[in-house]
């Protein structure tokens, strides 16, 4: 009996949270489904999907077990924990064996060795440049997060984090004006190549190559400048200069 | 027919202004509203309404270039659909001289669909209707196909020569729509830009012009014009 690669498993449970995401969703309803498949698929007992509020605080907003959300409720109160720290510093926190930490979290430590687990890990989650909660994960066995693992639950807390971020499902009168959107955007990201290639006199794939370079330097978005490009007058000279200025001579 | 297919039906072997008032008139029909329009939002000389399912169609059109506020032009600066099922909802009002102003014609309902061309946007399809209530989704969908469609009227009316053409049986709006959004189309575009000193949407216009008197495809012309075997010529 084969059993399924890891790496199918993470996969089909990615494509059925992003299917969730798209179709009709309920917040608590996803995030406690997504705790659930990151105990399955990392091999921890259990997880808890944090999140801060206005002044701070982490709050549990989905787990997978009644003792890790015990857990998570006491780190919360006590104000230390794995899931505080790398709500704190914005990064992973990794413990293979809670015993080797008593003195970094002397009441967290020992309520979770109360409750059976032996390790815990903490992955940030993060939107708009900011940390705005934490997975956390919890095994009964000793053990590492590897990179592998911490990559999945990584996965996993970003597309938690677009599931709050997102509140409600989209709706075709949501959907179609952002298509049309977008058609919008490529449209204009077409003549800005054609126009580039008139002006720098090179082939419409160098101009492409050329925008995205200046775009990546500049820290601006493609459709932003092509738009400016094709649309003010006054900006084309310059930005015709500027953008010209990535050209790598031919050796 | 589907509801595509009643909309392409209707401006299919038209030009400009009379393709533009058929569409709305298949609006009309097909979406349960009371009237409907389709106004530019684009340089000076072409802004307001093009084309109407009517007289009172105009005239609720029109009216929000003469008060300077109205769905069309904001939908244009929001590039996105307005959507008013109820003006006489305090919730809803959003326009304080043209929302009253189209209760008194009898007005409650207004939607407004961007039109866009050549990647901008630059008019809408405006929707009216005497009683409250929101698009149903098929409505909705169907409105947005409308005013995909729309973008060749107005194409054809920002072309003087085109406008004073006769009706062409054998032209396919849909098709037309296919060619004209190809990359090779848009690169040419933005080359003609730089060639000739005009905005977007008028190079789209001389592109689509030149191929029509050259009985050529769009994208032929395109394709043409970007390996510089063809050079427009500057009025």
């Amino acid at each position: 009996m084969t059993e399924t690669p890891r790496e199918t498993r993470v996969l089909d449970a990615v494509v059925s949270l992003v299917d969730s995401l798209l179709e009709d969703f309920d917040v608590v309803d996803l995030l406690t489904e997504l705790t659930e498949r990151c105990a399955e698929l990392l091999d921890v007992d259990a997880a808890g999907f944090l999140l801060a509020d206005p002044l701070d605080q982490l709050r549990l907003l989905a787990a997978t077990t009644e003792q890790a959300r015990e857990l998570e409720l006491f780190q919360l109160q006590a104000d230390e924990g794995p899931c505080v720290d790398c709500y704190s510093t914005g990064q992973p926190v990794s413990v293979a064996d809670l015993n080797d930490v008593t003195a970094r979290w002397p009441r967290f430590v020992p309520a979770a060795l109360d409750a059976g687990f032996a390790s815990v890990h903490a992955v940030p989650v993060r939107a708009a440049g900011i940390v705005i909660g934490a997975l956390g994960l919890f095994g009964s066995d000793s053990g590492e997060l590897n990179d592998a693992d911490r990559l999945v639950a990584q996965t996993l807390a970003h597309i938690a984090c677009v599931a709050v971020l997102q509140e409600r499902a989209p709706t075709p009168s949501t959907v179609l004006p952002q298509l049309r959107s977008a058609l919008a955007s490529r449209v204009i990201v077409e003549q800005a190549k054609g126009y580039l290639r008139e002006t720098l006199d090179v082939s419409v794939d160098e101009a492409f190559k050329l925008l995205r370079s200046y775009c990546r330097a500049n820290g601006e978005h493609l459709t932003d400048v092509a738009r400016r490009l094709m649309t003010d007058r006054n900006a084309r000279p310059v930005l015709v200069s500027a953008i010209g200025e990535f050209i790598t001579p031919a050796t | 027919m589907s509801i595509s297919e009643r909309l392409i039906a209707a401006v299919d072997g038209r030009r400009g202004v009379d393709a533009a008032d058929r569409l709305c008139e298949a609006c009309v029909a097909l979406f349960e509203v009371d009237a409907a329009a389709i106004s530019l939002v684009f340089d000076g000389a072409n802004t307001g309404t093009l084309g109407s399912s009517g007289q009172h169609a105009r005239t609720c059109d029109e009216l929000q270039f003469l008060l300077g506020e109205g769905p069309c032009l904001d939908s244009v600066t929001r590039r996105a659909p307005v959507l008013v099922v109820d003006l006489a909802d305090p919730d809803d009002a959003r326009w304080p001289i043209y929302g009253p102003a189209m209760l008194d014609l009898q007005v409650r309902g207004v939607f407004a669909m961007p039109v866009v061309v050549a990647g901008e946007y630059v008019g809408a399809l405006d929707l009216f209707r005497a009683q409250p209530g929101r698009l149903e989704e098929s409505q909705f969908t169907g409105a947005v196909a409308a005013a995909e469609l729309a973008g060749i009227p107005l194409l054809d009316l920002l072309d003087g020569d085109l406008h004073a053409a006769a009706a062409d049986p054998g032209s396919n709006a849909w098709a037309e729509l296919h060619t004209l959004s190809r990359a090779e189309v848009s690169q040419a575009t933005g080359m003609l830009v730089a060639q000739l000193e005009i905005e977007p949407a008028e190079a789209l216009v001389r592109l689509r012009a030149h191929a029509y008197s050259t009985g050529r495809s769009a994208t032929d012309v395109a394709r043409d014009i970007l390996d510089r075997k063809l050079r427009l010529e500057s009025d």
